[in-house]
């Protein structure tokens, strides 16, 4: 157990959760176990965050972060799942995922804390916990076979979540989430399989296919495809799976229903964690496994990043709804991580690494604030509600921090991967970065037109412009655990924006490497420079 | 007076913050140590005000003890203010040691990275994006300035803001958003190197949002508000692309790389390094609010009084002339500039000059008393971009010794204009107050209120006798910005009128646009202040508010006073001193505060003449046309409409009394059949550029966004539901094994994975 954190941070949950779900059904005594399923959960994820950050510190491991080299850390001796097609247990992290599993442990409690008094509760967070399992999963398995189920896994307790503790239109908003990105996983599952049936046999191939799931042979023999047109569909296939996840425009749209639907938590670890399940998996797989059609297709990456960066802010600014335009500046933003990593240079990729946290906690502070909206003023449309500074003065204050993160605000977790993918930009594209450029004002116009029709503009020091859904009651203020969890999203904002290299330097690290290793070969063969 | 004096009496909470500097100096720290605390502090108090506020709002000591905040803020100011001037004294005591003027340290490794060459290699040395602190010349005035005028402009709002109802309770606000935006301007002057100059940059645009929008229940102040972020905005993301350009060129942001040696032997392509540098003045335009991104400074009115000092005087304004400054290694031929960027200065000195001319223009139809002094401030500034202009050119042509002229007079402009209308802004802030004050007192219970405005200066007149020391004070602030002969900004304004005269009669004959522009705008310049002080303080009052007014109010009278004296004597003093050449010594050349000629009688004599009387023929001639249309035509003309005595036994202090009594003897003209000119009409518009600006957005921007948002929900969204509409007898299907469980799901997904990978396999073997 204790030489194998990372299964224990991605099984403990999943059972934990799962037994506080099953459990109280089948044994009548174990009814107590309802009451506290909440604390417990809590629990749980508190100490996953504790390992984890342990981790980070060296006290569990003692990894050097910033040592390419030594591949990947906490790796397990795998063993044999499924002996007759190749598929073992084995995990294991690096400064690709690492970043993201940190994430995860701590948006889990975050959001737990956010929802604390959610209905049904004593299955809302034991739902949350699995959701955990699930996500920790993808980022540490280093079976593909493994890395496939925990990403279809994902998808479950947020179904749930949406189906049940979701909006009025939550079983369209569910259906169409799980049917869309379950569809798209498909397309990048026959990719996998197509990966998996060119893997040379190998000690842990299975005992009738001769295959093997291992991630790392499954990478390094991608390049023995022998037809390069079956190469590149391959990674149009796994791309299809990962830009629908991302999402990146046109493959978008179950994004704002889903989000728009959910409760605030499940918005909180969508934005916050599944979306950079895309990244993290076209990076890791799709780029990794066949560098060289990561080449051909750069101009196609440039297209999808910029028309989802551009065209998501003019969409932003078009919406009256304040979650679906969050939701929508999360396409947006997801942009600019493919131009990042379309920059070929390591400073773009570490930027593009730095864009997938500092979303991961701002977007999800993002969501807090307006699902704190939802739940207090019961609208959502921008503008019915005036006057929050007077009504709810913390919800304004991170209201405030939150959307001046999301637009760029230097000393803001955000900027420090805006201007550093923008400077690769500048490298490699030239006056193409006048794109990018212009749309943050574009992003600036779109936050601070709905900050004007909420925070401000009530025309009374005294008293909000109250919307019609209130009934004439005066709107509750933020509770107690709301507001904790923003300033948690909020400090970590700041505290990664004054200082970055808490996580900059082992991404830089890891992106240098990764340039070195895997792509620096297919640039000089397919004649792209740098 | 007790009352003044338990007020005075709360200074003794600031005691801590001001020991806070003579005890890192016992502890053996160095002064560029301490710059961190210039910085840290303000970073500190900011949310500590906030949220201490928040808590324990309307809490007795927090409200009459601390003033809602007010105290720490001015606590935290005081330590930023005497630590720089800790760092003031200690650069010039070892200046003689200073070989190439300015003190650097490197604290922080902020992001580093590497970089793939063309060879496919990665650089050899990773590349870093740090922080540290730039200290020379013009760091030290800038810093004086922002520090000092900070100081006084918090100390003015423990008077202002907390004695109007309206902010009770909401005052932590105003003091936490206050020293952000005061550490802004501290950090930006600080950095050593363009990345960290433009994020502290980018935090006073934050704040000026925030403060703009104080009184955040007005529609016009929410609007006002975001219409600064984003006009600013516009220009930050130029200059942003410019510091990528830059980064490109050099490899790195910081001065002590670049100034180093910025032509790096030849290789750099001016083409380049032009527009790099033309992308980081469309930044400087927008923060300093030059034309055609002016339009956001007149609404950033809406804020409090202190705040519009904050930002037309201290902080925010300044930072777009400072940018352009740091231009001047690049250009400079003489220390390895590249040459051939002269156009550069040309489109600087354009912009300055036509921004000089049209604002005020503008500022001749104002009745608003806030709104006369930001069209100065635009104004104004556009006199410094002009002289910066000037010295961009003449860097770029090796006239060394004009340059050195120019630059120094625009930088020294830049101080006696700040000192002044920070003090301007104040005593402004100090009538409004008093008006409004006057009048709620006069129509307690009447319920009209909402119809009487108390900044328009037509509800006033003859205050002069009412608020002695604010006409005073406002009296001495105007001449200076007028430019009266020996007054503050004469000093500077003189030199950079007469060099931009010497570059366009000497040397570029295109010069002589900015140059025409800038000698009009003196006189104008002294029509538009003097018609401000006469419309308020001259003759009969224009309404029966003024009989009730009052000096009154505490912590108001003090910054007026220290500022009517800095900014009388300060011209003179340093232009005794060599300011000019001094602070221009930031790039290369030698330069100290010191008397010119060895005593202070010849020094006095050399400046005068150097002043009046020039050996340059040409000068001479600008010189005295300048002060003719400064000092005589314009004033006189604003005498003429609205001067006067004032009322039968009303008694002002003496200058006053004097200026009041002469302004009346110029006879009187009525200009009503003027005032309702097309001209007069454009120039109260603003000349349509707000109109213009937001017709074009509500045209294009918004029926585009709507059309984005609409094409997103039913064309790609529409397609899908096609997709899913057509498949609807599979969906059925796909319902009725919807169990809603977990188990199941995963069971399907694990069922048709495996099939998939059977039949691939089948086929494959």
């Amino acid at each position: 157990m204790i030489n194998d954190p990372l299964s224990v941070i991605t099984l403990v949950p999943l059972a934990v959760g799962l037994a506080l779900l099953i459990m109280p059904k089948i044994l009548s005594s174990a009814e107590g176990l309802a009451r506290a399923s909440r604390a417990i959960s809590m629990g749980v994820a508190l100490a996953m965050l504790a390992i984890t950050t342990m981790i980070f510190l060296g006290e569990i491991g003692s990894i050097d972060w910033t040592d390419y080299g030594s591949g990947y850390s906490l790796t397990n001796e795998s063993f044999l799942l499924i002996p007759s097609i190749g598929v073992s247990w084995s995990v294991g992290i690096d400064a690709l995922s690492f970043p993201m599993v940190w994430l995860t442990t701590l948006l889990i409690p975050v959001s737990m804390l956010v929802e604390w008094d959610a209905k049904k509760g004593h299955l809302f967070h034991p739902l949350i916990l699995i959701m955990e399992g699930a996500l920790i999963g993808v980022f540490v398995s280093l079976d593909m076979f493994v890395f496939y189920v925990f990403w279809e896994l994902t998808l479950v307790p947020m179904f749930f979540l949406i189906m049940v503790w979701g909006g009025d239109d939550r079983r369209y908003a569910s259906m169409k989430f799980f049917i869309y990105t379950f569809t798209a996983s498909v397309v990048m599952l026959i990719g996998i399989l197509v990966l998996y049936l060119y893997t040379p046999d190998v000690a842990g191939s299975g005992t009738i296919t001769g295959h093997t799931f291992d991630l790392g042979v499954m990478l390094s023999s991608a390049s023995s495809i022998p037809s390069e047109g079956l190469r590149h569909l391959v990674w149009i296939m796994l791309l299809i799976g990962f830009a629908t996840k991302m999402p990146s425009v046109p493959v978008h749209t179950w994004l704002p229903d889903a989000h728009v639907q959910a409760p605030t938590a499940g918005s909180m670890l969508l934005a916050g964690v599944m979306l950079k399940m895309g990244a993290y998996g076209f990076l890791r797989i799709a780029v990794t496994a066949l560098p060289e059609s990561t080449m051909v297709f750069i101009p196609l990456l440039i297209f999808l990043g910029m028309v989802s960066l551009v065209y998501g802010a003019w969409v932003c600014m078009g919406q009256t709804n304040l979650k679906r335009m969050v939701a929508y500046s999360s396409v947006s933003h997801m942009g600019l991580i493919f131009l990042g990593i379309a920059t070929m240079q390591p400073l773009g990729i570490a930027g593009a690494l730095f864009m997938m946290f500092a979303h991961g906690i701002i977007s999800p502070l993002l969501f807090a604030v307006a699902g704190a909206f939802k739940h207090h003023y019961h609208t959502l449309e921008i503008g019915s509600m005036r006057g929050i500074a007077h009504h709810s003065p913390w919800m304004a204050g991170h209201m405030m921090l939150g959307w001046m993160a999301s637009l760029g605000l230097p000393l803001l977790a955000g900027f420090v991967a805006e201007v550093t993918i923008l400077i690769a930009f500048w490298m490699s594209f030239g006056w193409l970065v006048m794109l990018p450029a212009l749309t943050l004002i574009i992003t600036a116009v779109y936050y601070l037109t709905s900050m004007q029709r909420t925070i401000f503009e009530s025309n009374d020091p005294h008293q909000g412009i109250l919307p019609d859904s209130l009934h004439g009651e005066d709107p509750s203020d933020i509770t107690w655990h709301e507001n904790a969890g923003m300033l948690i999203l909020g400090a970590l904002t700041v505290l990664f924006g004054i200082l970055p290299f808490i996580f900059w330097d082992m991404m830089s690290d890891w992106s240098s490497g990764f340039m070195i290793d895997v792509l620096v070969q297919a640039m000089e063969s397919e004649g792209v420079n740098p | 007076m007790s009352e003044s004096k338990s007020e005075a009496g709360l200074l003794v909470y600031i005691l801590p913050f001001l020991a806070i500097v003579p005890l890192m100096h016992n502890q053996g720290w160095d002064s560029s140590e301490a710059a961190i605390l210039i910085v840290a502090v303000p970073f500190v108090t900011f949310p500590v005000i906030l949220v201490v506020g928040q808590l324990y709002n309307g809490h007795d000591t927090w409200k009459n003890k601390l003033k809602e905040g007010g105290i720490l803020a001015l606590g935290a100011l005081g330590t930023s203010l005497s630590a720089a001037l800790w760092i003031i004294y200690d650069y010039f005591d070892a200046l003689p040691d200073f070989g190439d003027q300015h003190s650097i340290s490197q604290w922080l490794e902020w992001v580093s990275f590497d970089l793939l060459q063309s060879d496919y290699t990665l650089t050899s040395e990773t590349n870093i994006l740090g922080v540290g602190v730039w200290v020379d010349s013009v760091t030290l005035m800038l810093l004086f300035v922002a520090t000092f005028l900070c100081f006084l402009i918090c100390w003015f709002s423990l008077g202002y803001m907390n004695t109007d109802p309206i902010n009770e309770d909401r005052n932590h606000r105003f003091y936490g958003e206050f020293v952000l935006f005061a550490l802004g301007m501290f950090g930006m002057v600080l950095a050593d190197n363009f990345l960290w100059l433009f994020i502290f940059w980018e935090i006073m645009g934050l704040c000026s949002y925030l403060l703009i929008g104080f009184y955040y229940w007005k529609e016009s102040a929410a609007y006002a508000a975001k219409k600064a972020f984003l006009t600013t905005r516009v220009g930050d993301v130029f200059l942003m692309v410019g510091l990528f350009m830059l980064y490109d060129i050099y490899g790195s942001l910081e001065f002590s790389v670049i100034f180093h040696d910025p032509s790096l032997h030849g290789a750099v392509d001016s083409a380049q390094l032009f527009w790099a540098l033309l992308m980081m003045f469309i930044g400087a335009v927008g923060k300093s609010a030059q034309f055609p991104l002016h339009v956001w400074l007149p609404d950033a009115m809406e804020g409090p009084t202190p705040v519009s000092a904050l930002i037309h005087a201290a902080t925010m304004v300044n930072a777009g002339l400072y940018l352009v400054a740091r231009m001047v290694p690049f250009v400079d031929v003489g220390h390895h500039g590249v040459p051939g960027l002269e156009d550069l200065g040309l489109i600087v000195a354009y912009v300055g000059g036509i921004t000089a001319f049209m604002a005020a223009a503008i500022a001749f139809v104002q009745n608003d008393i806030k709104k006369v002094l930001a069209y100065s401030t635009m104004s104004q500034l556009a006199y410094i971009f002009t002289g910066l202009g000037a010295a961009l050119w003449f860097y770029n042509h090796d006239e060394h010794h004009a340059a050195v002229v120019v630059f120094g007079a625009s930088m020294f402009h830049l101080f006696n204009h700040a000192m002044a209308k920070g003090m301007l802004f104040m005593a402004s802030g100090s009538v409004i107050h008093e008006v409004h004050h006057a009048h709620d007192h006069l129509h307690h219970g009447h319920g009209d209120h909402g119809h009487f405005d108390p900044q328009d200066m037509r509800n006033m007149g003859g205050l002069a006798s009412k608020m002695p020391i604010t006409a005073t004070a406002m009296m001495v602030g105007s001449m200076s910005i007028i430019g009266i002969p020996l007054i503050g900004g004469f000093w500077s304004k003189e030199g950079i009128i007469a060099e931009t005269w010497l570059a366009a009669l000497d040397h570029e004959p295109l010069m002589i646009g900015p140059a025409i522009l800038v000698i009009l705008t003196a006189g104008m310049t002294g029509f538009y202040m003097s018609r401000m002080w006469f419309m308020t303080f001259a003759g009969e009052p224009k309404s029966d508010v003024v009989e009730h007014v009052h000096e009154a109010t505490p912590w108001i009278k003090e910054p007026l006073i220290v500022l009517t004296v800095v900014s009388a004597l300060g011209g003179i003093a340093f232009a005794l001193l060599g300011a000019t050449d001094y602070l221009s010594s930031s790039y290369g050349d030698a330069g100290h505060l010191k008397l010119h000629e060895s005593t202070l009688m010849e020094s006095v004599i050399y400046q005068l003449e150097h002043a009046f009387l020039p050996e340059n023929q040409n000068l001479r001639l600008v010189g005295w046309t300048t002060i003719l249309l400064s000092f005589i035509i314009g004033p006189v003309f604003a005498a003429r409409i609205h001067g006067g005595p004032l009322s039968e036994g009303e008694s002002a202090t003496p200058a006053v009394s004097w200026l009041v009594r002469i302004s009346g003897k110029f006879g009187s003209q009525d200009v009503s059949s003027l005032s309702e000119s097309d001209l007069a009409e454009a120039l109260e518009n603003r000349l349509y550029f707000d109109d213009l600006y937001e017709g074009l957005l509500a045209k294009t921007v918004l029926p585009m966004a709507s059309f984005a948002a609409w094409f997103d929900r039913n064309v790609i969204d529409g397609v899908i539901k096609q997709i899913e509409s057509n498949s609807v007898s599979g969906s059925l299907q796909i319902r009725t094994i919807t169990t809603g469980s977990a188990r199941d799901y995963i069971l399907m997904a694990v069922v048709g994975m495996l099939s998939i990978i059977a039949l691939i396999w089948g086929i494959s073997s």
